[in-house]
């Protein structure tokens, strides 16, 4: 109870500018929305083209086309916002793990390859979420930015339980 | 010779409202909308007549698709902004899913 009323003081004293108590803005927000779908989009790109199993290859290309149209919607967003996307430790530490994984997956073929990027999937799309669920819905000041995150909250929750899915179909 | 027309339209909509319709009288097909949004059908549940019309609109910013589980119909990838209709003619119950997010299912009973 203390920490909501400390949250609440804290979104009360929001500068102009709409930083949260969480220490993300607007900006900063939509920077890790942007990051977060480019990193999948391009490890999806490569699993389609580097896969072994059908699943995977499928999977990967359909990451990389969903991503891609969330991206296209939250862009479309924060231009009629006029909010300039703004790097942050948050979407810096998204774009390092996004090229380590894709360095790390150029090395892997057939089997390995599948099982390291269906892993990672499923790793990826539950740390997004709890990222989407605890800073950057609670975060958002806007309220169509923060419509957006709630609307495209399912599509990583169906991400993750595919991922899952796909992770147990290669263990069999 | 209008008048003529819309009372032989009219006729047949009386006749079935007021209970003394034949088995002649057809109805009216309706078109119902099922959403595809937030990687959900919605109603995720839907009962129709056969004839009636479903159209599945999709709202999400990726493709989704409405397949039959036991493989009746399959509208492919419905891209963003896009619909797909079906029209059963049969009596039977429906279940599908989209093939691209298997955790998205529906059914449609058609009576």
């Amino acid at each position: 109870m203390k920490m909501s009323v400390a949250l609440v003081a804290g979104l009360l004293l929001v500068p102009a500018a709409g930083a949260s108590a969480q220490g993300v803005d607007d900006a900063q927000i939509a920077s890790i929305v942007v990051t977060a779908n480019q990193v999948d989009i391009d490890a999806g790109k490569l699993a389609s083209a580097m896969g072994s199993n059908a699943e995977v290859k499928k999977f990967g290309q359909q990451m990389a086309t969903d991503h891609a149209g969330v991206n296209a919607q939250a862009v479309e967003l924060v231009t009629k916002l006029k909010v300039t996307p703004k790097d942050n430790p948050t979407s810096m530490s998204l774009k390092e793990g996004g090229a380590t994984n894709v360095a790390s997956l150029k090395k892997l073929k057939g089997a390995a390859f599948d099982k390291a990027y269906i892993d990672h999937e499923v790793a990826y799309h539950q740390q997004v979420l709890d990222a989407v669920d605890k800073t950057l819905i609670p975060s958002a000041s806007n309220a169509e930015l923060k419509a957006l995150l709630v609307k495209v909250r399912p599509a990583f929750v169906a991400h993750l339980e595919h991922a899952k899915m796909v992770q147990s179909s290669l263990t069999k | 010779m209008r008048g003529v027309t819309l009372l032989a339209v009219a006729v047949p909509g009386l006749l079935s409202c007021s209970g003394h319709g034949t088995a002649a009288v057809s109805r009216t097909p309706v078109t119902y909308t099922v959403t595809i949004e937030a990687v959900a059908f919605t109603p995720p549940a839907l009962t129709v007549k056969a004839g009636d019309s479903i159209v599945w609109v999709n709202k999400d910013p990726f493709p989704h698709s409405v397949q039959a589980k036991n493989g009746g119909f399959d509208s492919l990838p419905i891209q963003a902004d896009r619909s797909w209709t079906l029209t059963p003619s049969a009596p039977g119950e429906l279940s599908y899913v989209c093939a691209l997010h298997p955790n998205m299912t529906g059914t449609i009973r058609v009576e």
